[in-house]
């Protein structure tokens, strides 16, 4: 995905709820507008991280699968 | 012609096994699949299957005394958990999901506590999140409600907990993980391929290992369905409980009261007919199918240290099995704590425990006997509903969500 991003969150092995978890502190720690990565291997983040960036206004921007683990890209609001 | 043939069979699976269904479709089919168990023999449960598994274990090995445990194949619940597990298998499978996912040593270890949890919560206060919960509200138990009360209190503690660790302790949840086994690209068409084979091994199996036994055989095949189900729709009775403390979000919540509303007709209906009872005896004994001995001290105490160790471990006892067989490697420790656990705490723990509580705090009630069967569906739908207020006005506001 042709993104810059800003810091890059490591969840892989991860399973509900760590990588939400990981996924809010760090992107409380960013500025408005950096762009987080999360490297994620739990089936369910597909759905959970979506939801997740809809309901907190935080935008997400899409999710590559690579087979062995997906990377995920949030803009923070 | 063909193309579009093609196109509409794609189509078709995709529906089943491209994406995630949604938890409610999920526990909609859960539902009518618990109500069938009931009308086969008795309600759906998970805990039963981590006893009946250790029980074994602990017989194998000749530790504890244990003689005459039901073989796997020949105990209900031993059987509808292990299915269950292979039902997952079967959808992470055919849905390209699975793999084996190794977390980090340190989550790996919370798994197996969780487990030691949850084997503790549901001995000592008789029954799980699906067992004591899904099915025992609409088995119309009082107990159920003070058991649910206290998956709530567990879960809000645990959360804390989580959310200390995360602080205080970033090396339990970070470090090295490997992932093997995942489908990548056309190479991972070997999945669905396994899956189908396995599918039809099961089926096979299953008939000709049952063939007298009717009951065994809808365990086994409900079981596998179950699996299936749970995995594809990701339906997770702890996301329900914890979900409002940490994101907020309502989906999960909203997704267990359906599952126990369809659920709570279908058991009322058969309690109060007496379906497949001859004498007023017979209705009577299946009327308190699934009552137990707990209101309301007990089921609190049990639900409380239930709750912890299905937030730690990432899922609750049927949580834990779908994830076993998705492949998720916190969840096989979780459910070797549960395994090794349960007996333990059955036969020396619950007990003392039992024998320690005052009669009023273990009683057994089924709740028409107080307020009637049509009072008591009431009673339920009311709280049922102060629930789904709760979590809408805590999802619009997030008083209590963490995150």
């Amino acid at each position: 995905m042709d993104v810059k991003v800003d810091q890059t969150l490591d969840c892989r092995g991860l399973s509900c709820p760590m990588p939400i978890l990981k996924m809010a502190k760090a992107i409380k720690d960013m500025s408005s507008g950096e762009v987080l990565e999360i490297l994620g291997t739990d089936p369910g983040s597909k759905t959970d991280i979506p939801g997740w960036c809809e309901k907190t206004g935080n935008e997400f921007l899409g999710l590559e699968d690579l087979g062995d683990h997906s990377k995920f890209y949030i803009k923070k609001a | 012609m063909s193309e579009k043939k093609n196109r509409a069979w794609r189509q078709l699976w995709n529906t089943f096994f491209g994406k995630s269904w949604p938890m409610w479709v999920g526990g909609l089919i859960l539902a009518t699949l618990n109500i069938c168990l009931f009308l086969v023999k008795s309600p759906w449960g998970g805990s039963g299957t981590y006893i009946n598994w250790g029980e074994n274990l602990y017989q194998a090995i000749g530790i504890f005394g244990l003689k005459n445990i039901a073989p796997v194949h020949h105990n209900l619940y031993g059987l509808l958990g292990t299915m269950t597990l292979l039902g997952a298998l079967l959808g992470a499978l055919l849905s390209r999901e699975f793999a084996l996912r190794i977390p980090p040593a340190g989550e790996m270890l919370k798994g197996f506590i969780g487990g030691i949890f949850m084997a503790l919560g549901c001995t000592l206060g008789i029954g799980c999140t699906v067992g004591g919960f899904l099915s025992g509200i609409p088995a119309l138990n009082a107990g159920a409600i003070f058991i649910g009360l206290g998956f709530i209190i567990g879960a809000w503690l645990a959360l804390r907990y989580l959310l200390w660790e995360m602080e205080k302790l970033p090396k339990m949840s970070s470090g090295k993980s490997l992932t093997i086994l995942a489908a990548k690209g056309k190479g991972g068409i070997w999945q669905p391929m396994l899956g189908v084979i396995i599918f039809a091994f099961l089926l096979i199996g299953a008939s000709r290992l049952f063939k007298n036994d009717n009951v065994l055989t809808w365990f086994a095949i409900i079981g596998l369905f179950l699996g299936l189900v749970c995995q594809r729709s990701r339906f997770c009775v702890t996301r329900s409980f914890r979900e409002p403390f940490m994101t907020g979000e309502s989906e999960a919540p909203v997704a267990i009261m359906l599952t126990l509303l369809v659920t709570l007709f279908g058991f009322t209906v058969i309690k109060y007919m007496g379906v497949g009872a001859s004498t007023p005896g017979a209705a009577r004994v299946l009327a308190l199918t699934w009552v137990y001995p707990h209101f309301w001290l007990k089921a609190l105490i049990g639900g409380i240290i239930f709750g912890i160790g299905m937030v730690i471990a990432g899922g609750c006892a049927v949580g834990t099995l779908w994830r076993i067989g998705e492949g998720q490697i916190k969840l096989w420790f979780a459910g070797l704590g549960f395994i090794l656990m349960a007996p333990i705490s059955k036969k020396f723990i619950v007990p003392g425990f039992s024998h320690l509580l005052p009669e009023w705090a273990q009683k057994t009630v089924f709740l028409p006997d107080v307020f009637k069967y049509w009072g008591t569906v009431l009673l339920l739908l009311v709280i049922i509903l102060l629930w789904y207020l709760f979590v809408k006005w805590n999802e619009r506001t997030g008083k209590f969500s963490a995150i």
